[in-house]
């Protein structure tokens, strides 16, 4: 009697796992496959996500993509967001809070020619700048209001803006003086298309002081407080984060790894090993759990944004430790 | 819940009320016939913002009517300046050069039949182009300001059109034709005076279709480079920052444009093909 009552509660036990391997979590990035994600794809890839029973899908994004609308829409458990967007989406009522953060630093910044005379921020007057717009313009806003430059167009004291595509051809056929560029991915394309980096001069916007944090993960308030969705977000977490810093040390294998998971075989390997060489120092000094600090810093930036802020007031339960501090300890 | 169930009343009041009308004595005058749309238009808005607000759906996923109203009403200014920039600037200078050029293009096509084996061919090949993928490149040709614009729109009309009138140009028949002939007409007399007029109606055919695909033109293109002005701009803006009233306010904009520039053209054509079977009446 008692080794059936046993049987049937290793029984009970097995399909309970059963039923935790079945726990599936959607993803969606911010942006197509590339290296800037393969922490996911390197813990998808090695089994990470496995390992805490979960079973993870990944959906890239694209230009035309916000992970904001796609999570308010149910799309995805959990989206990778800049904070700029994730604040303005929380202001506007869609309540995502920041539950980590691997990315420390922030790799964007702004490419100009050298030759077109520009070596400082204040040289930045009177020239057409590139700027990417669908929520990735707010840096760049706030950045100009700090230096106290008019965004309305060229003048003594203002700059034009274009909308710049997610290209680099507004740089190369000089149609602005500079572009919005990563570290990883834009900065190179210039870079791959002849131009040589002497020729180049480049303002990142973690030296200007008004850097932001990028690539966080988000998930929506309302479910923090379903215990069953918190769990599975403390594994994914966990897991994640093993990936990260696996994909940190063998950065060429993480590239592999990505590009294995390029359903559009788009990307280069040589480019993604590059790209992964510049993320890994992004995501260098962050062990998945949001700095308060660096919270701050973002809030203050964008609270900086001039006649026209990013968001007006200081956010309120914007972010958590909950899910990190269980994940990581 | 009072709110959905409002708005199922609601339904069946304007349903009850238009068959009212429709089988009401009144029902062939002119008012009937612009209530009954009137009313099934404001049913249905009415509906929206009950339902909306009844299963509070986030604004992300569909923002109310009134929501929408007053973003429209505190954004005049801004949608002005869209409305310029997009519709003025970049659809209409582009559909007027696509049309004009597409119409003597046309012309030439009919009169020389080279041009119509080797051209028209290619033409349907170029109008069948994407406009993802050579809006970019006309970007990069013209720049980010509304000449680029005004370019795509100008590809996206310029076929129809001209298919249209190389149609219409060969509509009037040999007999009308031999008969320009016997009274010793010279080409230009019996392009005026018999064959440009019955093409009128194709040509306005072509004219109307590309009003809505100007708009489209213009509109689109904006999504690939754009200085921080135009309605594409501020759609594509305005949904990365979750700002979706603004977007539906922007469509709100086009529909009304994109409405009173089609009826315009229809306008038109019924006063100069008032002639044509379709006309009367």
């Amino acid at each position: 009697m008692n080794k059936l009552l046993s049987g049937a509660v290793a029984a009970f036990g097995l399909a309970a796992s059963a039923a935790l391997a079945a726990d599936e979590v959607t993803l969606q990035l911010k942006w197509v496959t590339q290296a800037q994600f393969a922490g996911y794809y390197v813990a998808k890839d090695k089994g990470f996500y496995e390992e805490e029973g979960l079973d993870v899908t990944i959906l890239p994004g694209g230009p035309d993509i916000a992970p904001t609308q796609v999570i308010a829409g149910g799309g995805a458990d959990v989206t990778v967001e800049w904070m700029p967007a994730a604040l303005a989406a929380r202001e506007k009522g869609l309540p995502l809070v920041n539950i980590a953060q691997p990315f420390k630093s922030s790799g964007m910044m702004l490419t100009c020619w050298k030759d077109a005379g520009i070596s400082s921020p204040e040289d930045l007057k009177n020239r057409t700048l590139g700027v990417w717009f669908f929520g990735n313009e707010f840096p760049f806003m706030s950045w100009m209001s700090q230096l106290g430059i008019s965004t309305d167009g060229k003048s003594e004291n203002g700059v034009e803006v274009l909308k710049q595509g997610f290209n680099v051809d507004p740089l190369l056929q000089r149609q602005a003086d500079c572009i919005s560029t990563m570290t990883y991915n834009e900065y190179w394309q210039v870079i791959d298309a002849g131009v040589s980096p002497d020729e180049l001069v480049t303002f990142k916007y973690e030296d200007q002081g008004v850097a932001t944090l990028e690539d966080g993960l988000y998930v929506l308030e309302e479910n923090l407080s379903d215990a069953a969705f918190v769990d599975k977000m403390e594994r994914f977490v966990r897991a994640s984060m093993k990936g990260w810093k696996y994909a940190e040390e063998n950065p060429d294998e993480a590239a592999e790894i990505v590009l294995e998971n390029d359903a559009t075989g788009a990307q280069t390997e040589e480019h993604q090993k590059r790209m992964m060489g510049e993320i890994a120092k992004l995501t260098a000094g962050s062990n998945g759990a949001l700095d308060p600090a660096d919270f701050e810093r973002t809030v203050n930036t964008l609270l900086a944004g001039g006649s026209d802020p990013v968001i007006t007031k200081t956010p309120e339960g914007a972010w958590t430790h909950q899910i990190t501090d269980a994940a990581l300890n | 819940m009072i709110l959905v169930f409002c708005a199922v009343l609601l339904w069946l009041f304007g349903w009850w009320l238009n068959s009212r009308l429709a089988s009401g004595p009144y029902a062939d005058t002119r008012m009937v016939r612009l209530l009954a749309p009137l009313i099934f238009g404001l049913t249905v808005i009415g509906i929206w913002e009950l339902l909306v607000r009844g299963l509070e759906v986030p604004l992300v996923i569909l923002p109310a009517p009134s929501v929408i109203a007053v973003r429209f009403a505190d954004s005049l200014p801004i949608l002005w300046a869209d409305f310029v920039q997009t519709i003025i600037k970049g659809a209409l200078s582009g559909y007027v050069i696509g049309c004009i050029a597409a119409f003597l293009m046309a012309i030439a096509v009919d009169r020389w039949d080279f041009l119509r084996l080797g051209l028209l061919p290619v033409g349907n090949f170029v109008a069948a182009l994407p406009i993802v993928g050579t809006a970019p490149i006309l970007v990069m040709w013209f720049g980010f300001d509304w000449h680029s614009k005004a370019a795509v729109v100008v590809v996206m009309v310029f076929f129809p059109m001209l298919v249209n009138t190389v149609a219409g140009l060969r509509e009037a028949t040999s007999m009308q034709r031999d008969l320009m002939e016997t009274y010793a007409a010279t080409y230009w007399q019996s392009f005026l005076k018999l064959r440009l007029p019955a093409a009128m109606p194709f040509i306005f055919n072509g004219l109307k279709i590309s009003t809505t695909l100007a708009l489209i033109g213009a509109i689109v293109a904006e999504f690939f480079g754009s200085p921080t002005l135009g309605m594409g701009f501020r759609i594509s803006t305005s949904v990365g920052q979750l700002s979706l009233d603004m977007v539906w306010a922007e469509i709100v904009v086009a529909a009304l444009a994109g409405t009173a520039f089609y009826g315009l053209v229809a306008g038109i054509e019924k006063v100069v093909t008032f002639w044509h079977p379709s006309q009367r009446g």
